[in-house]
């Protein structure tokens, strides 16, 4: 079963996206917020990451540098969800190393495409 | 309260002050804050409840195509709480920001203004957002 770290400080989007992914079959780690992300990331190793900008600690687009500096990361496909939509905040998660800026709310249906579509 | 004395009011309408009056709107912003959590909490509840009964509500391959578009259009909608929340504080810390520049000197100033950190939520519907891979 493929894995997938899910990323965001709301509950609710957390348990969003969850019943999302466990609903198309894949197994889901959630953390609430980059740092405990950035540490679980390392602890077990997962297929894709997916996280949320706007966080306590540690914000999306450090979470993705910090993931593309560990090898194991190197070219791990990693989606940032968010509110975010400006071209200036795409730019910086591009520059991170980003393989790709969603903007809330998700379709679930689109969110699976996307999914399918970049994860090995 | 006649024309004549909203116009001697020091204050505007109200008579509070600007900065006072900063301070109720973030009270009123605090209340809108939980009022969503908690909708948002009572109605994450019900959806849970229903998403569990999936397999009983759908017998059929047909039925359960259709229960499942629902679930996920409910998902979508589902994500008004932390957009709202997420404006809420926004909202929340640029009237923060507005009160200690009237209650500062610097307020008077030509310079007053203040840069303001981007604004994290512009979307104005429900209607799932852009996708963009790189």
């Amino acid at each position: 079963m493929q894995s997938i770290l899910a990323v965001d400080d709301s509950a609710s989007m957390r348990q969003m996206v969850s019943f999302t992914l466990k609903g198309a079959g894949y197994e889901v780690i959630e953390a609430v917020d980059g740092q405990e992300a950035f540490e679980k990331a390392q602890m077990q190793s997962v297929d894709l990451v997916l996280t949320d900008q706007n966080m306590p600690r540690m914000d999306g687009v450090t979470l993705v540098k910090n993931l593309r500096g560990l090898p194991a990361y190197s070219s791990t496909p990693i989606l940032i969800l968010t509110t975010e939509s400006s071209d200036e905040m795409k730019s910086r998660g591009r520059a991170a190393g980003a393989t790709g800026w969603l903007v809330k709310p998700f379709d679930p249906s689109k969110l699976l495409e996307v999914i399918r579509k970049v994860i090995r | 309260m006649t024309s004549d004395a909203v116009e001697r009011a020091p204050h505007g309408r109200s008579g509070l002050d600007p900065a006072e009056e900063c301070k109720r709107i973030e009270s009123d912003l605090e209340r809108l804050k939980a009022l969503i959590h908690d909708a948002g909490e009572r109605l994450l509840l019900s959806f849970n409840e229903v998403a569990a009964l999936l397999p009983e509500l759908a017998s059929t391959g047909e039925q359960r195509a259709r229960v499942i578009e629902s679930l996920h259009a409910a998902v979508t909608a589902l994500q008004f709480q932390d957009m709202a929340t997420q404006l809420t504080e926004h909202a929340q810390r640029r009237l923060s920001s507005l009160e200690e520049r009237l209650r500062s000197e610097s307020a008077r100033t030509v310079d007053g203004a203040q840069s303001h950190p981007p604004h994290p939520v512009r979307q104005l519907g429900m209607t799932a957002g852009s996708i963009d891979l790189f």
